[in-house]
């Protein structure tokens, strides 16, 4: 008669037992039945191995996204490109219709007759007033004070303000002055 | 139990069926029934909230625009599952690619990049931090392919058969990894603990 220990499964056997007890020998998985000890190291590998998991799939932080598929963002494309261009070209016809009406308005034939032939020959002279302005700021009166028609004599002017030919030779006449003491 | 089992998977072929003839309300019922999970194994494999997030988004509109070429609905699940693994593969990927560019190592921009989330960082209690690290570790030591099956089978809680569906493998594959992976996070894991102390 076998001993015990003889008759138990070894690792090899627990571990094949472990993975699927349908693949050790018809022996061996009889005995596995019967023997105590054996059933218990099997169960607690098991047991083990379920615990590992079990820990695992509680250490995994939630998930927090939402699943979107394809769809959602065809979707949400399809709304923006529904309703964005449409905007736009609302907005550009707007613009365009207001353009196009205050350009009529400036140009029409009634903005234009609203102002009487008085009104027109009163810019007409005031026109002139100013072109005469621009050509003479000055009254007469004005420009004998100012002198610009010739009020100073040439004396007095090149008292003030002497030629520069002259001044070069007085210089001139100095130096040689200076040279003959 | 198994029948409520398949009465859900016939629930679910159904919405799916409509939503393929382009009945969105019944995608969104779809979305409401997974968003969690999708979330979650997406998050089991980068460990960054918005990460988790965006992906999880990229997920679902994949879903939604490849799912007219879904010709068995009742697989609509695994279906789902193996699209999400499928681009969380390209983030790790991409991830990697980026990290080598930037002369960083992985880890490196893996905490960079986590760092970016919003729960990974100081409103984040410290023993989940704790907990992730000791997940990280653990993973670690597999392969990818190990790694997979690993998460899929004891964290996502997917069955063998399923998992077999989300990767495109056999069942007996499947169960390969899942062995070397067992084989080798049972030495020196705090999760298994105890039943290292009942083998010895």
């Amino acid at each position: 008669m076998k001993s015990q220990n003889q008759a138990h499964l070894n690792e090899e056997q627990i571990l094949r037992a472990v993975i699927d007890e349908k693949d050790l020998s018809g022996e061996d998985r009889q005995h596995l039945l019967d023997c105590q000890p054996c059933k218990s190291k099997v169960a607690l590998f098991k047991d083990e191995l379920q615990e590992l998991g079990d820990d695992a799939r509680v250490s995994v932080p939630p998930l927090t996204k939402n699943i979107s598929l394809p769809g959602d963002e065809a979707t949400a494309v399809s709304y923006k490109s529904r309703w964005l261009p449409s905007f736009g070209v609302a907005a550009m016809a707007g613009l365009v219709l207001f353009f196009y009406v205050l350009g009529l308005e400036t140009m029409s034939p009634k903005f234009i007759a609203l102002q009487s032939p008085e009104d027109l020959l009163e810019d007409e002279y005031l026109m002139e007033d100013i072109l005469e302005m621009v050509e003479n700021p000055l009254s007469g009166s004005m420009y004998e004070i100012t002198g610009v028609n010739g009020g100073f004599d040439e004396e007095f002017l090149q008292f003030v303000v002497p030629d520069v030919q002259d001044d070069f030779q007085s210089k001139l006449i100095i130096q040689g002055g200076i040279k003959q003491c | 139990m198994e029948t409520e089992e398949n009465n859900m998977v016939l629930k679910i072929a159904a919405l799916a069926e409509k939503a393929r003839d382009g009945n969105r309300m019944s995608f969104q019922e779809l979305v409401s029934m997974f968003q969690e999970d999708i979330h979650r194994l997406v998050y089991y494999r980068t460990y960054s909230q918005m990460d988790a997030e965006d992906i999880t988004q990229e997920v679902f509109v994949q879903a939604y625009r490849k799912l007219k070429n879904l010709n068995d609905t009742e697989r609509f699940r695994s279906w789902l599952y193996s699209i999400a693994v499928n681009r969380c593969n390209d983030f790790l990927r991409k991830r990697k690619f980026l990290s080598l560019l930037q002369f960083r190592s992985v880890q490196e921009q893996e905490f960079m990049d986590a760092g970016k989330g919003m729960n990974n960082d100081y409103n984040e209690p410290i023993a989940k931090k704790r907990f992730w690290e000791q997940v990280r570790s653990l993973l670690d030591k597999l392969s990818v392919m190990e790694r997979e099956v690993f998460t899929l089978r004891f964290m996502d809680q997917q069955s063998i058969n399923e998992i077999a569906a989300i990767l495109d493998k056999s069942e007996s594959t499947v169960k390969t990894h899942l062995y070397r992976a067992l084989n080798k996070v049972r030495k020196d894991s705090r999760f298994f603990q105890e039943y290292r102390e009942s083998m010895s």
